[in-house]
């Protein structure tokens, strides 16, 4: 798996080595074109201002017309010469070839241009030639100057590609980090991503449209159940104040009275069901206000002092080590008591007389951190799995309970942003953990 | 007193009529918002309780009507539970007090009593409870000149048993009282039978409790004055 700019910059650089690499093929044969092609003018340029100087000066500097039939010139590398004999051909000539010239005994190879002129009367071969080394040298300094060149142009473009791939795909960063932070379509961050790339600016509209849509859809199926929820609590109200009226006569038989207390039991466990889920509902759709400001250590002495008779009842001391400076702001303060008072109540439930529970308090790097600790029977990794899960929870040992409490203590720790975490020991104990967000 | 319920769910209405009726109080019933704000146009009512979720009527509305027909009924709103909103607007708009659906008629009757004791100041007598006496005004409860200490919620408790004297009160319906309806998805009958166990540990260091009755299988009463 590579990243998007990965790819692109890889490709860049693929395709501009393959470039490359076919020019440095051809380069060889364009360089000896190239080359030839400037020698072989230059051979001209020079044959023209022989001539020139010869129509100037006359041919006697060269030749004179008795003593020798030929002049030779070369510069002290022996890399040009210039030639000048007398020929008696009849034709003109004018060519250039490659031919070998014998120069202290060592021969060398020289490009020359062959070229006849008529001088009062008398024909002239005028030969100009350059040595094959110099023009191999030449062509070699072209090579590297180009080698040179290319390397740099394609280390340079590829760093420049690389950059502006990174900044041009910086938007796409962005949306799948707003699709990541969130846990709900309705966090979507709604602001489009500022770029002027238009395949972005669609792909970020599609998104937030998605989220729109299945934030409706979200919302419908929770209004649906705060309706159905609400339509079930009618016909409760309606059965509960006749359990209540008959109980409420006088001179009822006892085995009636007990019969009419249990039904009155049943409804009540009915009631507190459809309460529980039109709470996570109504949690869920963020019906709740979020702006109450407290102390954390305050909010739990309210939850201990309430829970300490059946704390002490089942003799279990609960110990407390709470920052005083922790304080939790945008929260709502009712539904963090039900929160922690639903953990703690089932810490007691849990654990055997005799036992502890410690809630300890403290403010790290990472926020606000509280933990609940108990010497209870602990949790077996599967319970753990399915602890937050609706009606999954059942605990045979409290008759009273839904299944549900640690359900909606989940759905109250997300709404506010908070990390359920749990550790647990079967036969040590659990601990759970709550961490409470930067914003929280 | 005279009482108007309003209330759309008609079998809902006739139970806490038949209820109220037995606590002696003179009911009306008013099953439609129009039918009640006539009602309330033409009758003089110490209470009117009322379901705001009313087909045809915002229920919030005949609160208003009657302010400006110079009403002196109280109001205490039936609310569907949770609806936060609603039970504010109500408090803001004059409602006495309010109640969230499925309640125990305990509770409303108890409701009742608190509005009418603020209103009419009346029945803030103490209440004895055996060689107890119960102080509403100061939430004080006297044994022979010594104040018992109790904790509020012991105390409240307590009071709630003996503002409804004579009656078996269940424990979900103690709860209730007790914890209100936060902690509904907590109920726990624990709570309730420690509270009470705590409290007659504490009453019996001064004096001997047998007015306060565990009924079995069904909840705690505190016996009726002539059964002391």
């Amino acid at each position: 798996m590579l990243k998007l700019k990965t790819k692109l910059s890889l490709f860049n650089l693929l395709s501009k080595i393959i470039f490359t690499a076919l020019f440095l093929a051809l380069m060889p044969f364009l360089i000896q074109r190239i080359n030839l092609r400037q020698v072989d003018n230059d051979l001209i340029q020079k044959r023209e201002q022989v001539i020139e100087l010869i129509s100037e000066i006359g041919i006697e500097p060269f030749i004179s017309s008795d003593s020798s039939s030929s002049f030779g010139s070369y510069n002290i590398l022996k890399e040009e010469f210039i030639s000048l004999e007398k020929i008696n051909i009849t034709e003109d000539l004018n060519y250039i070839d490659v031919t070998p010239r014998l120069l202290d005994e060592e021969e060398t190879d020289y490009r020359v241009l062959n070229y006849s002129l008529i001088v009062d009367g008398q024909k002239y071969l005028l030969e100009v030639g350059r040595s094959l080394d110099s023009i191999l040298r030449t062509e070699k300094n072209i090579k590297r100057l180009m080698l040179i060149f290319l390397v740099s142009i394609i280390l340079i473009t590829f760093f420049a590609d690389l950059q502006y791939t990174r900044v041009v795909l910086l938007p796409l960063d962005k949306i799948r980090n707003k699709l990541k932070q969130i846990s709900d379509p309705s966090l979507f961050e709604k602001t489009p991503v500022k770029t002027s790339t238009s395949d972005f600016v669609l792909l970020d509209k599609a998104l937030i449209e998605l989220m729109d849509h299945i934030n409706i859809l979200f919302q419908k199926e929770k209004e649906i159940t705060v309706n159905i929820s609400h339509e079930l609590m009618t016909p409760v109200s309606v059965l509960r104040s006749k359990l209540e009226n008959i109980l409420l006569e006088k001179e009822l038989d006892p085995v009636v009275e007990k019969k009419t207390e249990e039904s009155l039991t049943t409804l009540h466990r009915l009631q507190s069901l459809v309460s529980s889920l039109l709470m996570i509902a109504r949690i869920e759709s963020h019906q709740y206000l979020r702006e109450d400001t407290f102390s954390l250590k305050d909010l739990l002495t309210e939850i201990i002092s309430e829970i300490s008779p059946v704390a002490d009842d089942a003799g279990i001391r609960v110990l407390t080590d709470i920052n005083d400076d922790l304080t939790v702001t945008r929260a709502n303060k009712s539904l963090i008591f039900s929160l922690f008072f639903n953990i703690v109540n089932n810490a007691i439930k849990n654990t055997p007389r005799e036992g502890e529970i410690r809630i300890k308090g403290k403010s790290t790097n990472k926020g606000l951190i509280l933990s609940i600790e108990d010497t209870g029977k602990g949790l077996s990794d599967l319970q753990k799995k399915m602890l937050f899960e609706r009606f999954r929870m059942k605990d045979p040992a409290s008759s009273d309970g839904t299944g549900i409490g640690l359900a909606i203590a989940k759905s109250i720790a997300d709404f506010h942003d908070i990390k359920i975490s749990v550790s647990s020991e079967p036969g040590k104990g659990t601990i759970f953990s709550f961490v409470f967000s930067e914003n929280s | 007193m005279n009482v108007l319920i309003v209330e759309d769910e008609k079998s809902l209405a006739r139970e806490i009529e038949k209820f109220l009726r037995s606590e002696n109080f003179l009911c009306d019933l008013a099953f439609t918002g129009t039918e009640a704000s006539e009602k309330i146009a033409i009758n003089l009512y110490d209470f009117v309780l009322l379901d705001l979720g009313l087909p045809d009527y915002d229920g919030l509305d005949l609160i208003t009507e009657a302010r400006k027909l110079n009403s002196e009924a109280s109001f205490i709103i039936i609310t569907a539970r949770g609806d936060v909103q609603d039970k504010v607007k109500g408090l803001d708009l004059g409602a006495d007090d309010y109640i969230a659906k499925p309640f125990a008629l305990i509770e409303l009757l108890s409701r009742i009593n608190a509005v009418a004791r603020r209103k009419f100041r009346v029945n803030t007598n103490n209440i004895s409870l055996g060689d107890f006496e119960m102080q509403l005004q100061s939430r004080k409860l006297m044994n022979n000149d010594h104040e018992v200490d109790l904790t509020k919620k012991e105390y409240d408790l307590l009071q709630y048993l003996a503002l409804n004297r004579g009656k078996v009160l269940t424990r979900h319906q103690l709860y209730e009282h007790i914890w209100g309806n936060i902690l509904d998805d907590q109920y726990d009958s624990n709570f309730i039978d420690v509270h009470i166990k705590n409290l007659r540990k504490k009453l019996n260091l001064h004096s001997p409790t047998p007015w306060l009755e565990t009924v079995r299988g069904v909840g705690y009463r505190i016996s009726s004055e002539e059964q002391d």
